[in-house]
């Protein structure tokens, strides 16, 4: 036992009784009672015990969203239509896969071989009500709230506090990790279209706290992370100490604390001293600690590494993790972001599509062979999709001949895991892949899935800003896809 | 915030608990219904327009009528009273209404129990003009959203079919419906196979739905319009001069009430007419009062929002304040130190809103040091200050005067500067950041006048080594990114929607947003020596419309009797007309800006969005401000001296019972997180450790860096420096965020701030100082005050209690540091 002279009544670990009291009731970084809290908030979202028989309910513990911002072409990736005219096939040729009957564009070799994992949802179809961008766009996507609510003004508008929340807010709070872990996380870079980021991807009227924690690292490169580690000359017990003096020292000052709630303190306060303690985001963050030849499966490339990085993070607790495609919108074909309104095809074949290929198959791979895909939603998809007519102008934005403008009228989304269909096509596309043949599918019902497949019904109500009950999404869920 | 408030802590439920067992003790009969009701009697009646004229056969105008209670406040009565025509000339309609019948003086006989009113209205005319494009058709394109942005409004229409956006070119808009598709959208020989009646209600597909029934007022228009030729009155009938509403600035007294209005239309010929059915209402703060179609506003919750009107590129705000149960509320009189208090308090006094406490000597000199030297004070100097016997009203404005005089001072607003004027390396080079930085710390250390100031950023020219105020126009460069740049900076009007179609909410038009970068068309740039550029003018280079590709002249987008936007050269003719003290925006925006950096919010919010649909919350305060300012000779010192001088910023974070739910009118303090600099230069202030910043001599403090590339280990950015791409003050970031928490506690800055061996914290721990002065020392160095008893125990326990003093003090300063006492401005 260890006891230092001069200062009776310590327990070993530093502590008085009172001490110990204190720190448990205070909510600093009171695990128990910020856990009883959770699971007092998660109790009251828990939904009639019914559900329990319905097909995807609950099966999945994390999601892993590929959030393909800037729009990839669905007919050139997921969706080829060999027999529609030139100036709507491309360039691409289609391949067989590991599933008979189901083709891919020929830019997804490796994808095609882990087809038998996943499902395409080749149905995907919404139009805008309002603006036809892409922060419009993924505000939709993401929140299930039509566009037009972000921005009256017809410019783009950076995020508002009284936004609708995004998906991974929405999970991060009624389904918070069951270990000290990051609820959330968006990485490697937060949405962006024009100099507009995070518009869509914020925890809007859910309050700042339950924002995801946003990355902008490259975890291609190694990752940076000194928040996370416990210094050198700080113990635990020694910083445990400093947060119960800051603790009561605050409680001296109850009109300031008051005044400042607004800032959500105390909650990312608690959410920091929980992260360093635990330690254990530091090493999920660690991609050295992967073997050489399963990082480069995944792809030495910014995508790769995130799709990489986004496994580790489920793996030590995270509930929800985002990566969104790492390049923006910016108009220039050496760049590879998905808004190709020119040069659509070399820059595909050769730039985007490879990385996007050896990300997400290894994924579906490297999930699967460890077990984590039955438990693990993945979901693949963008903010729309691009006209299948080339050189035409659907949005107002002008288009090369050889570049295609967006379509949400009807494109594809990939979907893996937590009970989902293996090797399955879910809608289809009419010969020109410009609208749903069979099965439209709105994407708020993507969003609707993804809530209930983690056991949160969609119709769960949470009180925005101004205490108003709003439905998370007002859809159904696919149940077919299970 | 709710969202605090939504948090189950323990003390919530425990007062929930509590609060039940209280609520179930208290007698059912807190007020007496029969004394309830008589506050509430009707004392006197009073009718909305206050006399009508009708027109014309087609005349039909509505009217509000209220009631005053014996408490003083008015309400609503439009449906409870009875209602009379005083003979045949008139009849009622719906609304309620007065339609003619025959001409002659009449009146509507009101009724409400035994008090009466009248409301005399003329029947002018029986005559039945004929339909209007601009004034009887457009209007209903407009009200049923055609026109709107998400509909034919759109860029490129919606399926072939393209209007102006809100009908902003009626000359396009006739041309589309009357003249192409060959007749199809109207049809003269079968007015109702006309598209223009078919796809609104829906006689052939219509992918926005059906919009008004057949045989509905505005298909009745509409097919009259086509029977009587369709004709286009584009070029000879003038479009709606100006809106008015009644009642205007209604009150409404408690939530749940409801509130009419009539919209009256006025003609640059003299005429008018009711509009209100036309009218397209919004609320600005749907939280506060709600408004329907027909103009009628609920009211939701106490709170203060505008009733926006859009009509035929007519706008009109009418503010509305829901006042809420106040039943108690005494106004009691506190000292007015200046004019700001006594515009600030008259709003609360009728918005029964009871003023906050003055603040403490201790908060005052940490506040008023960050606001204006953007650092805390040093310790010797709180003591000092605090010691000082002084009239504590005196010994503040001492201070003021010391702060404005103080180096400091120059370095925090030479940034300030340099954020708006986005002093940055990627458009000027190292050269030019440096010598434009220096020419705005002279300019801010003389106190040049801010007409002057903005005169040489908008007018230099020359070498821009030698002329460093010719750097501005480098950095802006284009015509439309000046234009956009200097109207949202210098009269803080956000241009930049009407770079493609007219302001949807505003009076700008696209022609004025191309006409206003034409003063700009004219400057020219040349390389010189030394990475500079020569920066003149020319007498050609024109600005071109999207439409029509035609070269638009320059011309301001409202006059002033100050002065013509006339000089030798375009830049100089448009400096002229924007400093003049006689522009409506130009004084008024910076005044609105610096008050904002004071108070934490505008009086007009946000500050770069003057606009008549986003009103200020404090009219009198705006115009005695900004008048007091041009007085001054624009000077911003004495801006800073007078409104750091009022009562109203000298408050208490505290609120009281009668001022907790205010945020609006500075009834009472708003803590600020410290910006990004004030940070970083605060934690090193009470460590006494200084930062080295990368090629940078040491001694610099945050405020000094030349430009937002030098990097701090990236502590500036992560706490939301602005990264000087754009004048708009959204590009700094106050919020709060987990990484921040992560990095205030475990992160390098403060760290080795405090662990410096040379610093306060190693100094204080090795000094013979007893514990007790030593954590006085860090108080005063963190806080800007002296512990409390119960802080000072609190501390000394942690202290005896810790490794060693050394460890016990390098705690404490850590805790001080992660504490909103500490991270706020408060």
């Amino acid at each position: 036992m260890l006891s230092i002279p001069g200062r009776p009544g310590r327990t070993c670990d530093g502590f008085t009784r009172r001490e110990l009291l204190r720190v448990g009731g205070a909510t600093m970084f009171g695990l128990s009672l910020s856990q009883y809290l959770f699971l007092k908030e998660t109790a009251a979202a828990e939904p009639p015990a019914g559900n329990a028989n319905v097909p995807g309910w609950n099966k999945a513990k994390h999601v892993i969203l590929i959030f393909l911002q800037g729009g990839p072409s669905h007919l050139d990736i997921w969706d080829p239509k060999p027999d529609a005219p030139a100036n709507i096939r491309g360039e691409f040729k289609p391949i067989e896969t590991v599933v008979k009957g189901i083709q891919l564009s020929e830019t997804m070799p490796k994808l095609a071989q882990q087809m038998d994992k996943a499902t395409l949802i080749r149905s995907v179809s919404y139009t805008p009500a309002g603006l036809f961008n892409h922060t419009a766009a993924m505000y939709q996507m993401l929140t299930g709230e039509t566009p037009d609510k972000v921005s009256p003004t017809g410019q783009l508008e950076p995020p508002s506090p009284t936004d609708f929340p995004t998906a991974a807010s929405h999970v991060a709070k009624l389904r918070p990790p069951d270990v000290p872990m990051l609820a959330s996380v968006m990485l490697p870079r937060p949405l962006q279209e024009s100099h507009v980021i995070q518009k869509g991807g914020t925890a809007g009227f859910l309050g700042k706290a339950y924002d995801p924690y946003f990355l902008f690292q490259d975890p291609n490169e190694p990752i940076k992370l000194d928040d996370l580690t416990l210094r050198q000359e700080v113990s635990k017990i020694r910083l445990q100490r400093r947060a119960t003096l800051v603790q009561t020292l605050n409680e001296g000052m109850p009109e300031l604390e008051r005044a400042v709630s607004g800032y959500a303190l105390n909650k990312y306060y608690e959410q920091a001293f929980d992260l360093i303690l635990s330690g254990r985001a530091r090493r999920a963050f660690d991609l050295t600690e992967e073997p050489t030849d399963l990082r480069e499966r995944y792809g030495r490339h910014t995508f790769g590494q995130s799709c990489l990085l986004a496994r580790r993070l489920i793996e030590a607790g995270t509930r929800f993790v985002q990566v969104n495609w790492p390049a923006v919108a910016n108009g220039n074909p050496n760049v590879d972001a998905w808004d190709t309104h020119a040069a659509n095809f070399g820059p595909l074949k050769n730039l985007h599509c490879p990385k996007l290929d050896s990300g997400l198959s290894t994924l579906l791979w490297d999930l699967d062979q460890r077990g984590l895909l039955d438990e693990t939603l993945v979901v693949a998809i963008g903010e729309f999709g691009r006209s299948p007519r080339m050189g035409v102008s659907t949005s107002g934005n002008g288009n090369a001949p050889d570049g295609r403008d967006h379509w949400p009228y009807c494109y594809t989304g990939l979907i893996a895991g937590a009970g989902v269909k293996r090797g399955s096509v879910y809608g289809k596309s009419d010969a020109t892949g410009s609208t749903p043949a069979e099965n439209p599918v709105h994407p708020s019902r993507i969003l609707a899935t993804v809530y209930h497949a983690l056991g949160i019904s969609p119709s769960t109500i949470v009180y925005n800003h101004l205490n108003q009950p709003r439905e998370l999404v007002k859809a159904e869920p696919i149940l077919d896809l299970f | 915030m709710m969202q605090a408030n939504r948090q189950p802590t323990l003390r919530n439920l425990l007062a929930i608990v509590f609060g039940a067992i209280l609520l179930a003790c208290r007698p059912a009969h807190a007020e007496p219904a029969r004394e309830r009701a008589a506050s509430e009697r009707i004392v006197a009646l009073r009718i909305e327009p206050a006399a009508l004229v009708l027109a014309n056969r087609r005349d039909v105008r509505r009217f509000v009528v209220l009631g005053r209670r014996a408490v003083g406040d008015w309400v609503d009565l439009t449906d409870r009273v009875r209602l009379t025509p005083a003979d045949d000339r008139i009849a009622l309609a719906p609304g309620p209404a007065v339609r003619p019948q025959r001409v002659g003086q009449s009146a509507v006989e009101v009724r409400y129990g035994a008090l009466t009113a009248r409301l005399p209205v003329r029947v002018a005319s029986m005559t039945a003009p004929s339909i209007s494009f601009v004034r009887d058709v457009m209007p209903i394109l407009s009200r049923a959203g055609c026109n709107s942005g998400t509909c034919h409004g759109a860029g490129a229409g919606k399926n072939g079919f393209k209007l102006s956006l809100r009908g902003y070119d009626p000359e396009f808009d006739y041309a589309a419906l009357a003249v192409d598709v060959a007749g199809r959208r109207v049809n003269r020989t079968e007015p109702r196979q006309s598209l223009l009646l078919l796809k609104p209600t829906q006689g052939v597909p219509h992918m926005g739905g059906l919009i008004f029934e057949v045989d509905s007022p505005e298909y009745r228009v509409i097919r009259q319009w086509i029977v009587e030729g369709a004709r286009s009155d584009v070029g000879s009938t003038a479009r709606v001069a100006r809106l008015e509403a009644f009642p205007k600035r209604p009150v409404v007294p408690l939530p749940g009430m409801k509130q009419r209005q009539v919209v009256i239309a006025h003609y640059p010929d003299g005429t008018t007419r009711d509009v209100t059915e036309q009218v397209v209402f919004s609320s600005s703060a749907r939280e506060v009062a709600s408004v329907e179609p027909d103009g009628t506003i609920t009211a939701a919750r106490r709170g203060e929002t505008a009733i926006l009107m859009r009509y035929e590129g007519a706008y009109y705000t009418n503010e509305v304040t829901v006042m809420g149960d106040r039943r108690g509320f005494r106004w009691t009189p506190v000292p007015e130190y200046n004019f700001i208090d006594t515009a600030v308090y008259r709003k609360l006094r009728r918005f029964k809103v009871a003023p906050g406490e003055l603040c403490t000597d201790d908060e005052f000199i940490r506040r008023v040091s960050l606001d204006l030297t953007g650092i805390p004070p040093a310790p010797e100097a709180v003591r000092r200050f605090l010691a000082d016997p002084t009239e504590s009203r005196v010994k503040r404005a001492r201070l003021v005067e010391e702060l404005l005089d103080s180096p400091a001072y120059v370095e925090y607003w030479t940034n300030k500067w340099a954020d708006l004027l986005q002093v940055n390396r990627k458009y000027l080079g190292d050269r030019g950041v440096w010598v434009f930085r220096q020419w705005i710390r002279e300019a801010v250390a003389r106190n040049l006048p801010y007409d002057e100031f903005v005169r040489q950023l908008l007018t230099a020219r020359g070498n821009s080594n030698d002329q460093p105020a010719a750097n501005y126009m480098r950095i802006l460069r284009e015509p439309a990114v000046a234009n956009e740049n200097v109207t949202q900076l210098f009269l803080g009007v956000r241009f930049q929607c009407a770079k493609c179609h007219d302001h949807p909410f505003e009076v700008w038009t696209q022609n004025q947003y191309y006409q206003f970068a034409a003063y700009f068309a004219q400057v020219e740039f040349k390389r010189d020596d030394g990475g500079a550029e020569i920066v003149y003018d020319r007498t050609e280079g024109e600005v071109k419309h999207p439409k029509g590709d035609r070269v638009v002249a320059p011309r301001v987008p409202f006059e002033h009797p100050g002065a013509k936007a006339e000089g030798p050269t375009r830049r100089e003719a448009l400096a002229r007309w924007l400093t003049a003290p006689e522009n409506p925006l130009f004084a008024k925006a910076i005044v609105n800006r610096v008050w904002s950096y004071l108070l934490g919010r505008g009086i007009i919010d946000p500050v770069d969005d003057l606009r008549n649909s986003n009103p200020p919350v404090n009219a009198e305060l705006l115009d005695a401000l900004t008048a007091d300012f041009v007085r001054s000779g624009f000077d911003l010192k004495h801006l800073l001296r007078t409104i750091t001088a009022s009562r109203v910023y000298q408050h208490r974070i505290e609120t009281n019972r009668w001022n907790e739910d205010d945020r609006l009118n500075f009834s009472h303090a708003l803590p600020r997180r410290l910006t990004a600099e004030q940070l970083l230069d605060a934690i090193a202030m009470a460590t006494d450790s200084w930062p080295k910043f990368p090629g940078l001599p040491r001694g610099i403090r945050a405020a000094q860096l030349p430009d937002t590339r030098v990097a701090a280990g990236g502590f500036l950015d992560l706490f939301g420096r602005p990264p000087r791409e754009s004048p708009c003050e959204c590009e700094r970031s106050n919020e709060v965020s987990l990484s921040q928490t992560l990095n205030l506690i475990n992160g390098a800055t403060i760290a080795e701030a405090i662990n410096d061996p040379e610093g306060r914290v190693a100094r204080l721990a090795k000094s013979t100082l007893s514990d007790e002065e030593v954590i006085t020392e860090i108080y005063l160095a963190a806080w800007c005050r002296y512990p409390t008893p119960r802080e000072m125990a609190t501390s000394l326990a942690h202290l005896r209690s810790a490794g060693s003093r050394l460890e016990g003090a390098q705690d404490l300063m850590w805790a001080l540091i992660n504490t909103p006492a500490f991270l706020f401005n408060r």
